[in-house]
């Protein structure tokens, strides 16, 4: 983000709530990492995770983009930068990061990006939660797909299984966008679980391939 | 992190392992899932003419715990009527097994598999009366 376009977008309301700057007291926006009036380092605000890294709110993000303004904002909190400083600014510069990653880990992951967003609606997503589900159809999937794997005999076969489960997770990120698109949580919700089945397996499969290497 | 005796020995020598006909009216199958952890159980009690469970079978993809708290539900049911049956606490697995904290929703996706087994066999039973009305 060019300077210019960063006042813009510290100054717009996504920027969030004005506060006093802890060093200064002039007015400051949640989003920014400076204060304008006297430069020192702002603690990280109240912000979701979109705005912190100030990108648009939604599933479908530009990854790119997302992950040059993360880089960007790390530079920016880099230790480097403030070993001239206090040891109060040292101490927020290095919570600033950590709030960036915990938003960069967050968005960078379609799953994680997905529990996110339904999360902002107001839905604890079902991957989120100890809780059972009873979806016939979505656990016969899974289901099924475990059976397979347990039953693969060969490298080949087990990596056919593999390409067919990563087509399928590569699709639900499809599903997603159109799910949270059309504001349909519980399709996303779903799509989500379907998601975290099929990276278990994936996960799972990986094991598996293990174990036959190991057996020839 | 520590097992118990008793949850190694059902991980090791897993009791009822495997599947019934679902289609056959005297089985119930109960297929659960728990998507934190992408786990999925499924158990199936074979109900004899007594009305009570004289077999029992379980397939689980999922972790140690819940390998041995789905186990541990097909010992338990079988000899027990489906009103016995539906009272197993997941606490009971929990205690049972000494599973550790983390591992709690593993008992508790053992119970819901019963519970969701036992629905499967009386919705076939009702449907299964009103054929022959």
């Amino acid at each position: 983000m060019s300077q210019s376009e960063n006042e813009r977008f510290n100054q717009s309301p996504e920027a969030g709530a004005v506060a006093p700057c802890w060093s200064c007291k002039q007015p400051v926006a949640a989003r920014a990492l400076f204060c304008h009036s006297c430069g020192a380092v702002q603690a990280p605000g109240q912000l979701d995770h979109f705005a912190r890294l100030g990108v648009a709110p939604g599933f479908d993000l530009d990854l790119d983009r997302l992950e040059k303004q993360y880089l960007g904002f790390q530079r920016a909190m880099h230790p480097d930068r403030f070993v001239t400083k206090t040891a109060k600014e040292r101490a927020i510069a290095e919570q600033q990061a950590v709030s960036m990653n915990e938003a960069y880990e967050t968005l960078k992951d379609p799953l994680r990006r997905a529990a996110y967003l339904l999360e902002r609606a107001g839905t604890t997503a079902a991957v989120d939660k100890d809780q059972t589900v009873h979806d016939p159809e979505l656990l016969m999937e899974a289901m099924e797909a475990r059976e397979q794997l347990s039953e693969v005999a060969t490298i080949d076969d087990l990596e056919k299984l593999q390409v067919e489960a990563g087509a399928k997770a590569i699709d639900l990120i499809s599903q997603l966008s159109k799910a949270f698109a059309a504001d349909d949580l519980d399709a996303a919700n779903r799509a989500a679980t379907r998601m975290k089945y099929w990276r278990k397996f994936l996960e799972e499969s990986r094991a598996r391939r293990a174990a036959l290497e190991d057996a020839l | 992190m520590a097992y118990s005796e008793k949850l190694l020995d059902h991980y090791d020598n897993p009791r009822n392992i495997g599947s019934f006909d679902k289609n056959d009216g005297g089985v119930g199958t109960g297929l659960v899932g728990a998507p934190a952890c992408g786990d999925v159980m499924k158990l199936q009690i074979k109900v004899g003419a007594d009305g009570r469970i004289a077999d029992a079978k379980f397939k689980t993809f999922g972790c140690g715990s819940a390998i041995a708290s789905s186990s541990l539900a097909t010992e338990w049911v079988k000899g027990k009527t489906l009103e016995e049956a539906e009272k197993i606490k997941n606490t009971e697995i929990a205690q049972h097994l000494s599973l550790p904290p983390v591992k709690i929703h593993c008992s508790v996706l053992a119970e819901d598999a019963i519970k969701a087994a036992i629905k499967d066999f009386r919705t076939k039973q009702g449907s299964k009366d009103k054929a022959a009305e």
